[in-house]
């Protein structure tokens, strides 16, 4: 029988898989929640500006491309066994609640891309939208402070 | 505005552009076969996919509906950019230097590590010569001039082609390069390619050019570039992630084996 191979666990890749995995995740929400299914979102809003419009485009594919990248990095910390959950969550919560924020506050409001909802009084909506990732964020630094673990065998 | 036909490229090249690419591959993989030598069947899947894609987008139903411009959106995504993926995860080039005789396989290295080739590949000048082309095309009157000319018809697509096929060729990372492109960097390229598709479309939308058509058209054309532009900036972010995959697998696969022996050579 093979000898197990030296498997030092990945605590920064784990995090840096999480916080891809995270504003991925985000991205995809707001895409499919907000513009597709609810349809509060706008395609093209004409408030936008030159800014808004690169900013929009840049993070757009760098969330899909995050999310497939950090999945497949997750694959690869798995195979290896030193996958770090507690790093690997607290980069998702990190990153997604980053990602709202930005969404929220620069986008939404300092570029006039799109609003949340039309035709409402807009405060409530910005401000659920921006506690919310307000919180992710908090919620991920607090994981963060907690001991690396790693995963003591692969979840299959 | 209508796009004429006859002006496009004939029906011919949807079946003499595909076989082109087809007859040489199975060539190739004939050749492999009695070697006995594998060639993973992924690979040819993905160039009977590929060429597929691109019969049919080329197809004469396909592009009687071009002149719309949601429809050349349609046949754009298909033939500059899902038929290209496909065909550079089929790794042409890999099996023509495994199965071409000397002389020819050496004319394609020297022409693989010719100075044209070495800077069309490099990432600083495929993401401006690829926007540059989206760009030139969709926001400046030259969309509309290719109905007056057959050849600048052809030789605009042509270029779209090609250049598209450039991008897949570099992000899919399965065939050699002449200069390797890090797996971040590859990453990055596909980043900023999929905004600027993304900022056009937007562009295209927010004021659509009367060169492309009514509004209304174009607006639909603008959103299906964008949608359309995601989900194959999915595959190419799966293409290019999936290369890393295998490749580092191997080199784990490599260390566990050495570090097995290590332990079994110690003396006893």
């Amino acid at each position: 029988m093979p000898p197990p191979v030296e498997r030092p666990a990945r605590t920064g890749r784990s995090l840096l898989t999480g916080v891809l995995v995270g504003v991925g995740v985000a991205g995809f929400v707001d895409e499919t929640v907000f513009h597709q299914l609810l349809h509060w979102h706008h395609f093209y809003d004409r408030g936008t500006s030159a800014a808004g419009l690169v900013s929009d485009g840049f993070f757009h594919a760098f969330s899909w491309t995050a999310v497939v990248v950090g999945l497949f990095l997750l694959a690869d910390l798995h195979r290896r066994q030193a996958t770090v959950p507690v790093r690997v969550w607290a980069g998702g919560l990190v990153g997604a609640g980053a990602f709202q924020l930005y969404d929220g506050l620069v986008q939404h409001k300092v570029f006039g891309l799109h609003q949340i909802r039309y035709g409402v009084d807009l405060l409530p909506y910005d401000l659920a939208w921006d506690v919310a990732g307000a919180l992710l964020l908090l919620a991920g630094l607090v994981l963060l402070r907690r001991p690396a673990r790693p995963l003591a065998a692969p979840p299959w | 505005m209508t796009h004429d036909p006859a002006a496009g490229p004939g029906a011919w090249l949807a079946v003499v552009l595909p076989l082109a690419v087809a007859v040489p591959y199975l060539a190739g993989w004939a050749v492999l076969r009695r070697r006995g030598t594998a060639w993973p069947r992924t690979r040819l899947l993905a160039a009977a996919g590929g060429l597929a894609v691109a019969a049919v987008a080329l197809s004469p139903p396909v592009t009687a509906r071009t002149g719309e411009f949601s429809g050349h959106v349609a046949q754009h995504l298909a033939l500059v950019m899902l038929a290209p993926l496909l065909l550079a995860c089929s790794a042409p080039v890999t099996l023509a230097l495994r199965t071409l005789p000397r002389r020819p396989r050496r004319g394609l290295l020297r022409v693989l590590h010719s100075a044209p080739v070495r800077i069309l590949t490099a990432p600083v000048v495929v993401v401006p010569l690829e926007l540059g082309s989206l760009a030139a095309l969709y926001l400046t009157p030259l969309f509309g001039l290719l109905h007056s000319s057959p050849f600048l018809h052809l030789l605009v697509h042509g270029h779209m082609v090609l250049t598209g096929c450039l991008v897949s060729w570099l992000l899919a990372g399965v065939d050699p390069i002449p200069r390797r492109v890090s797996t971040p960097a590859r990453a990055g390229v596909l980043v900023l390619l999929a905004a600027g598709h993304g900022v056009l479309a937007k562009l295209l939308y927010a004021s659509p050019p009367v060169t492309l058509g009514a509004a209304d058209e174009v607006r639909a054309g603008a959103q299906l570039l964008s949608y359309g532009g995601d989900v194959i900036e999915v595959l190419l972010a799966v293409a290019v992630m999936a290369e890393w995959y295998r490749r580092t697998g191997r080199r784990l696969r490599a260390e566990q084996r050495r570090a097995g022996r290590a332990v079994l050579d110690v003396p006893t």
